[in-house]
């Protein structure tokens, strides 16, 4: 049995489920990711494609990018498999081949953080209960 | 109004094209995201989550054009983000007009009043307005006060120039079936086309983890909202999907099609789950191992999805592939009123949400006597 059957055994039947647990995720941001077997630089660069927030690859020769990852392709080894990134400030797509990284860092802010409904919620009470109208989760200023 | 004649011939034969051509996998819808950013900050949504470097970029007209001349499907949803903040939207549509393809732009129609001079009504062209329910309800959804008050002026004036208007509805935990069910009632007062509903899919970038619908649960919501159904009220939906939702059919995903184009690319597997890119939609449908997604394959990802993005193709196939789904959709269609006592039992029950939203109980009291904020107090607790 492979690990995904294994796991698809294991979980609870989905027709019955009330509702969904939804999702726990490690908070990454400004961490420093120790990629030092070919085990580990694989999981950090699974755990940055998932990241919602902008990552910074440093090659074996020295140079750096930092940017958002949009996208993974895994092969049998590290020169077959390779991340794609969009550089901040340019609109190309880059891709690296997973053997010329060296570092990755979680550099960028997790847009995917906090924001709860509950953080709403409280808010929207502390403002109400203050006398204030039009109360609004506002999205971030982009510039 | 109706679905066009014109949009449900060029559905049908559309499809009776794949069957004949042998086709196993094909697209339906194609959903372009020409950008990501929006103008909400809604706690259940997990579609907007990025740098501000990629919040400010956005595809090309032509770059859509090529999307759904690669595509080929018949019908464009236009979601994002918030489409109208796309500085070349009115292009955009023009060229999806010129090329026939029948265009559900979703919006949250803050704009809508503002922009509305962009557009030429037309049979391709619909509004798909995003209204989560009663005032209360989709203010609360949407996290901003007065978001419904903006969405029905928008939803007005675009009924009054003559576009074709439906609306699109979000159900999570704590929906209050009666409460649907009101709502629907406004709506058509409005004058809109349709309706469309969706259960909240669980994304796991949402910054809300806690209130997205099981499918016992969806079930249940959906059967007591869909059965014992007025006459005037009407669906911009596949019949057999709403009967899918009611936990009257079962279905398996088939999520090719409706395939996701946006600035990353061809997004695979399906509108709602990003497990990578592909560069061309013929590497999208030859590349991606389908077989690990949807409920059946078992993946965690894919639990709880009934999405439309997921089974609505599903029930449309249903629908043409063979006689008894086709004698199903028209007696749907033309009988579908679904009476079900124990459904109306249901609509007696008070709302139990697992985890209580609890600013919807408070919002729903402020008008409340105290002995039903009381019993309401109970109900939560």
């Amino acid at each position: 049995m492979s690990e995904a059957q294994r796991q698809a055994a294991a979980a609870p039947d989905p027709e019955s489920l009330e509702v969904v647990p939804g999702f726990q995720h490690d908070f990454l941001q400004g961490r420093v990711w120790d990629a030092a077997s070919e085990e580990e630089l694989r999981e950090g660069l699974e755990k940055a494609f998932d990241y919602r927030g902008d990552v910074t690859i440093t090659r074996r020769d020295g140079t750096a990018v930092e940017g958002y990852i949009f996208d993974r392709r895994t092969g049998a080894t590290l020169a077959e498999s390779c991340v794609r990134i969009i550089p901040q400030g340019s609109a190309a797509r880059v891709a690296i081949p997973y053997s010329e990284i060296a570092g990755i860092v979680f550099s960028g802010r997790d847009a995917a953080a906090g924001k709860s409904w509950e953080a709403w919620v409280k808010k929207y009470w502390e403002k109400k209960a203050a006398g204030e109208t039009n109360i609004e989760l506002k999205p971030e200023n982009l510039d | 109004m109706a679905v066009p004649v014109s949009q449900m011939w060029t559905v049908a034969s559309y499809v009776l094209k794949q069957r004949m051509a042998g086709r196993r996998r094909y697209p339906l819808v194609l959903m372009l995201e020409p950008l990501f950013r929006c103008n909400l900050a809604c706690a259940g949504c997990g579609k907007i989550q990025y740098p501000a470097h990629v919040l400010k970029m956005h595809l090309s007209p032509e770059e859509c054009f090529r999307a759904v001349e690669e595509c080929g499907a018949p019908m464009v949803s236009i979601p994002g983000g918030e489409p109208l903040l796309h500085p070349e939207i009115r292009q955009i549509v023009e060229g999806l007009v010129a090329r026939k393809k029948y265009i559900y732009l979703c919006t949250n129609a803050l704009l809508l009043r503002e922009k509305i001079d962009l557009f030429t009504p037309s049979k391709y062209l619909t509004f798909s307005v995003h209204v989560d329910g009663e005032k209360e309800h989709h203010d609360f959804s949407v996290c901003k006060e007065g978001g419904f008050d903006q969405a029905i002026e928008g939803v007005r004036e675009a009924v009054r120039r003559g576009f074709r208007v439906t609306t699109n509805t979000t159900l999570f935990d704590g929906a209050d079936p009666n409460s649907v069910r009101s709502f629907f009632d406004q709506m058509m007062e409005l004058g809109v086309e349709g309706m469309m509903l969706s259960p909240g899919y669980s994304y796991d970038k949402a910054p809300d983890q806690q209130h997205f619908l099981g499918r016992a649960r969806t079930r249940r919501l959906f059967r007591a909202i869909l059965s014992n159904r007025k006459p005037e009220w009407r669906f911009n939906m596949s019949p057999l999907f709403l009967e899918f939702l009611m936990g009257k059919r079962h279905y398996t995903c088939t999520p090719w099609g409706m395939p996701t184009f946006n600035l990353f690319g061809w997004q695979k597997p399906c509108y709602l789950l990003q497990d990578g890119y592909a560069d061309t939609f013929a590497e999208l449908m030859e590349a991606t191992e389908w077989e690990k997604y949807g409920t059946e394959s078992g993946n965690p990802k894919c639990a709880n999805c009934m999405v439309h993005s997921g089974y609505e193709a599903s029930a449309v196939h249903d629908n043409f592939n063979s006689w008894r789904g086709f004698v199903d959709t028209a007696k749907a269609t033309l009988f579908g009123r679904y009476a079900d006592p124990e459904a109306l039992e249901m609509l007696k029950e008070p709302v139990k949400p697992v985890h209580a939203r609890a600013g919807l109980v408070q919002l729903q009291m402020a008008g409340a006597s105290q002995g039903e904020k009381q019993e309401a107090e109970e109900v939560q607790a």
